[in-house]
């Protein structure tokens, strides 16, 4: 009971903040935090839950990203559209990806994403008639405000969030869960892993469509370096849910805003309060920070969580240590 | 026909190099199982380190061979000792913990190099970097033909080691079952560290014989550790034969599919191909040659 | 599991909402300068940077705004367009800047322009050369540099009067600038009558561009153009003459073909390579030299027109703020477009024509390589050094 007066406190928080910050930019920054929340628990679903570990959800992202665009500048109909068509045009190429790799285990399925993502960003910059190639697609915002994108943004991060949290609670939760824990032992109770495999993906892959399908409504621009990069998209959508927690159903959440906010709390040097040659360190501080919590964390903010806490209230660091190891 | 075989040559020439830098990552692949995403990172290290040679006390690329692959071995071997082997014992829902570490040890790489060189494109330009000799109406660059031929001498000698010697025989036992060959005496958390620091050596030569008709700069590893991962999946883990056969059949497949297809496409090509060995030739070319 | 995530967001907005303004100096002009300092395009945005603290220094020395001293806001756009509009958003919402300048890729001042019009604040485009930029019709956004369309505006003269080409191969990096450039020499290839044999793009950071070159050398081009980054195109040239192509010239589209570490990395294969340019020193612009001189004196490093388009654009702020008749946004608009200035970079005023608004006109030039040095050659009244043409590459390369 308690759990659920935080979440609701949570919310609340969330959709009265545009109410009381009338700033652009911490509205931007939420709204790009509320997209990662997105596209971390969609990953999360995949990898934490099923245990198919992806380095390719660009591959997605991009997709639903340049449906968005593409419904503008080929069909010549509003980009809004893309908010319809980006998740399930994301989600056929996932199933297609699934038929492909699914057969594939372990290192094996994650390489094969990352060749996936990499053919189709080269693809999209060599297709220059179709998508513009790396001039990029670029249209023009339909609000001024942010409010919109807002609410626009929290209200599909509630959503994946509800149905995530519906599918894990379901049997289909269980199933993926069983996969993930012992591949052969799932098919010999009778699970057919290949469906269950698929029909994660295809979840997966649906909700991080429609955040690129937002992604472009929002930004007005992409271009094929954006969207399907290894290193920003699929990467940070790893590092999102390692940080926060892969395999717990909060921390995604709480991984994407810790790291959108240290992204820009180290790009803008906090705010010009340290020396300028911090802005200059916000991607080592990423490294550090991944080096560090999957030694001493593995489990993430979210999933160690009682060792934080642990460490706060008695202070020793040797316990930190012990667990650790 | 002479534009086919000067792409041919272009192709086989450039597969030594990639070779080379795959050979490490097969090495690793083969024996610890896991994607080392840090490889071309390491790569990037060692070619610092000829730079600064170079640079500041005058050393020629071909020199810093006996300087920078064992500053890697020994870099490997910690990277592997602190940061990856601690991970095996820790209990975590992802399986992939120590890929992920390499990540983190990627980006670490990358921005400490960084922040002591800056982003600059540095380059090492020796007297021989565009030197050529012609046979026919065909040319070829005397640094990459150096590089071609040190590839195929790396790769019987490890080929040797891993087949003839003690420690060869543990690295390969280890590979194969590694609870079996603890049972038989041998120190695999050793042999882990030993495999990865001669992984980042190899890339190091690499990086090194890459220097003179190349250049640095801190991002340049990216590139070269998808290109080892696709020669190591289409050779076959833990072969070196594989790694030398997969190198040069990449590397033609790029020149050729470049000429003939699409420059812009070069990238995807191997790509394509990788998938390709993934999903119908699990094994790799090992498989068919079975070395 | 749920208060963590309490936490977390609680301390974001604590952190973000409760720091304040760590400069709050009232009585100066404060204006945002967004250019990449990390990630790739790092280079360029330095000497942009260094260009615009040194001019910045000057005009305050020179008595700052009427009495008031003029800042720049650095922010990093780290060469992604999200961040980059982050930045704009920071800069005008929480730093309330007067205007914003800087803007070095084309996507990230793209979405820096975006935003500017959207909170109507001006933004002064330094490098940002997509033709898509100022073809908004976005009365915010101003541009100083000419758009990628025009660059090779000076090679048209210099190819149908001296080199009078009949085929050519075009060579260009795949971004967003060789992508656009490509397609405007294809133009002004069909305007004069030019063949165009092969149009290829490539990934930037290759090692080996033999495949290419070897396609190209079956062609034979009387000409190839190639819009390449710096070690991209030591590269490409280096090669060429391993392959010893022999066009009648070869040319580079800007970029990479005009930077002192071209011809280091190349010697006597980047000898007599052309390329076009929209600045060099030497040309009778006030105060060019003497930037010139200036920058390469205190900062020991080369600048070429990325780093002018830097100066002069700060030029152009203060002459606009100077003017202004309220230091607010809409004041600031007011005097950019009244602007008519001199600068290093070459006089600027902002005027419409053909599809854009509120673009600065400039001529572009033909610069070679003769003897290691880069010396202007075209158009002739203006050129340090004859050019040299027809080129021996047998015995330019030997």
């Amino acid at each position: 009971m308690k759990s659920l007066y935080a979440k609701i406190a949570v919310l609340a928080l969330l959709a009265v903040f545009p109410l009381f910050v009338g700033s652009d930019y911490y509205r931007h920054l939420v709204i790009i935090a509320l997209m990662w929340v997105v596209i971390g628990a969609s990953w999360n679903l995949l990898a934490g839950y099923t245990g198919q570990v992806s380095f390719g959800h660009a591959i997605f992202f991009g997709v639903g990203a340049y449906t968005a665009g593409l419904c503008t500048t080929q069909l010549g109909i509003s980009a809004w559209w893309g908010m319809l068509l980006g998740g399930p045009a994301a989600m056929l190429v996932g199933i297609l990806i699934g038929f492909i790799c699914f057969r594939l285990r372990g290192a094996y399925f994650a390489l094969a994403t990352i060749a996936i993502a990499e053919i189709l960003r080269l693809i999209a910059i060599v297709w220059r008639d179709f998508t513009e190639g790396m001039q990029g697609i670029l249209i023009i915002q339909t609000f001024r405000s942010k409010v919109p994108y807002y609410y626009l943004a929290l209200g599909i991060a509630v959503i994946c969030m509800l149905l995530i949290y519906k599918i894990i609670k379901s049997k289909w939760g269980f199933y993926f869960i069983a996969i993930r824990e012992d591949q052969d032992a799932a098919e010999a109770l009778g699970i057919s892993t290949f469906r269950y495999k698929s029909l994660s993906l295809m979840v997966s892959s649906f909700f991080t469509g429609l955040a690129g399908a937002f992604y472009m409504n929002y930004m007005g621009f992409i271009d094929p370096e954006v969207v399907f990069s290894l290193h920003f998209i699929s990467i940070m959508a790893i590092l999102v849910s390692i940080i926060g927690g892969a395999g717990t159903m909060w921390g995604p959440s709480v991984g994407a805003f810790i790291m959108v906010m240290l992204q820009e709390l180290f790009r803008s040097s906090f705010f010009g309060y340290a020396p300028s040659w911090v802005s200059h360190a916000h991607a080592m501080a990423f490294g550090v920070l991944v080096i560090l919590v999957i030694r001493f964390m593995a489990n993430g903010v979210v999933g160690d969580w009682s060792k934080i806490t642990n460490l706060w209230s008695k202070g020793k660091p040797a316990a930190l240590v012990t667990n650790g190891n | 026909m002479e534009m086919f075989i000067q792409t041919l040559v272009a192709g086989i020439l450039i597969g030594g190099v990639y070779a080379l830098i795959g050979i490490g990552m097969t090495l690793i692949m083969g024996v610890m199982r896991i994607i080392n995403l840090a490889h071309g990172q390491l790569m990037m290290v060692a070619m610092y380190i000829t730079f600064v040679l170079y640079q500041f006390l005058n050393i020629d690329p071909y020199f810093a061979l006996l300087v920078a692959p064992p500053a890697l071995f020994l870099i490997g071997a910690a990277i592997q000792r602190y940061l990856l082997n601690p991970l095996i014992k820790i209990e975590s829902i992802i399986p992939e913990n120590q890929v992920l570490m390499t990540v983190g040890i990627g980006i670490v790489l990358t921005e400490t190099i960084r922040f002591m060189f800056s982003s600059d494109y540095k380059s090492v330009k020796t007297s021989y970097s565009t030197a050529t000799f012609n046979i026919g109406a065909i040319s070829w660059n005397v640094p990459m033909v150096v590089a071609f031929i040190l590839a195929v001498v790396l790769t019987a000698s490890l080929f040797f080691f891993l087949l003839k010697t003690d420690v060869g025989k543990s690295v390969r036992a280890t590979a194969q079952n590694k609870d079996a060959a603890m049972i038989m005496g041998i120190n695999a958390e050793w042999i882990t560290q030993l495999t990865y620091g001669l992984g980042a050596a190899m890339a190091a030569a690499g990086g090194t014989l890459l220097l003179p008709i190349y250049y640095l700069f801190p991002d340049v590893g990216g590139p070269f550790t998808l290109k080892a991962f696709i020669i190591t999946i289409l050779g076959g883990l833990g072969s070196a034969v594989g790694a030398i056969m997969g190198g040069l059949v990449l590397g033609v497949a790029e020149s050729l599919g470049a000429t003939y297809i699409s420059m812009a496409l070069k990238d995807a090509i191997g790509m394509v191909i990788f998938l390709l060995v993934l999903v119908f030739l699990p094994g790799g070319l090992k498989q068919l040659t079975k070395v | 599991m749920k208060r963590s995530f309490g936490c977390a967001f609680v301390l974001t907005l604590a952190v973000f909402l409760f720091i304040p303004n760590a400069a709050l100096c009232q009585d100066t002009v404060k204006v945002g300068i967004i250019l990449p300092a990390t990630g790739e395009k790092a280079k360029f945005g330095e000497i942009e940077k260094k260009s615009f603290e040194m001019a910045l220094e000057e005009i305050n020395a020179a008595g700052g705004i009427n009495g008031k001293k003029m800042e720049f806001l650095f922010e990093d756009d780290t060469g992604r367009p999200d961040v980059a509009r982050a930045a704009a958003e920071k800069l005008i919402t929480k730093d309330k800047v007067v205007m914003l300048g800087g803007g070095y890729g084309s996507s990230e001042t793209f979405a820096i322009s975006g935003v500017a019009q959207q909170n109507r604040v001006p933004f002064l485009v330094a490098t940002g050369s997509d033709n898509k930029i100022t073809e908004m019709k976005w009365e915010y956004v101003f541009r100083i540099n000419p758009p990628v369309s025009e660059y090779p505006q000076a090679l048209e003269s210099f190819l149908s009067e001296v080199v009078k080409p009949k085929t050519a191969a075009i060579l260009y990096e795949n971004t967003n600038f060789g992508s656009s450039g490509s397609k405007s020499f294809q133009e002004t290839c069909n305007k004069i009558g030019i063949k165009v044999l092969l149009t290829e793009g490539y990934q930037h950071g290759g090692v080996d561009f033999k495949p290419m070159l070897v396609k190209v050398k079956q062609a034979n081009p009387d000409l190839i153009y190639m819009i390449s980054y710096i070690m991209d195109a030591s590269l490409i040239m280096n090669q060429s003459m391993e392959l010893k192509l022999s066009p009648k010239v070869f040319i580079g589209g800007g970029a990479g073909f005009t930077m002192p570490e071209f011809i280091k990395n190349t010697a006597k294969a980047g000898e007599n390579v052309l390329s076009a340019t929209l600045w060099y020193q030497t040309l009778p612009y006030p105060g060019a030299a003497e930037y010139y001189d200036k920058f390469v004196k205190r900062y020991n490093m080369d600048t070429e027109y990325h780093g002018a388009e830097g100066y002069a654009s700060a030029q152009v702020i203060g002459d606009a703020l100077k003017r202004a008749k309220a230091l607010t946004p809409d004041g600031v608009r007011e005097a950019l477009l009244a602007t008519d200035v001199k600068t290093v970079f070459g006089p600027v005023k902002f005027v419409s024509y053909g599809k854009m608004t509120q673009q600065n006109k400039l001529p572009t030039y033909v610069v070679q390589w003769i003897n290691g040095k880069l010396e202007m050659v075209w158009p002739k009244d203006v050129s340090t050094k004859p050019y040299v043409f027809p080129i021996d590459w047998e015995k330019t390369w030997k």
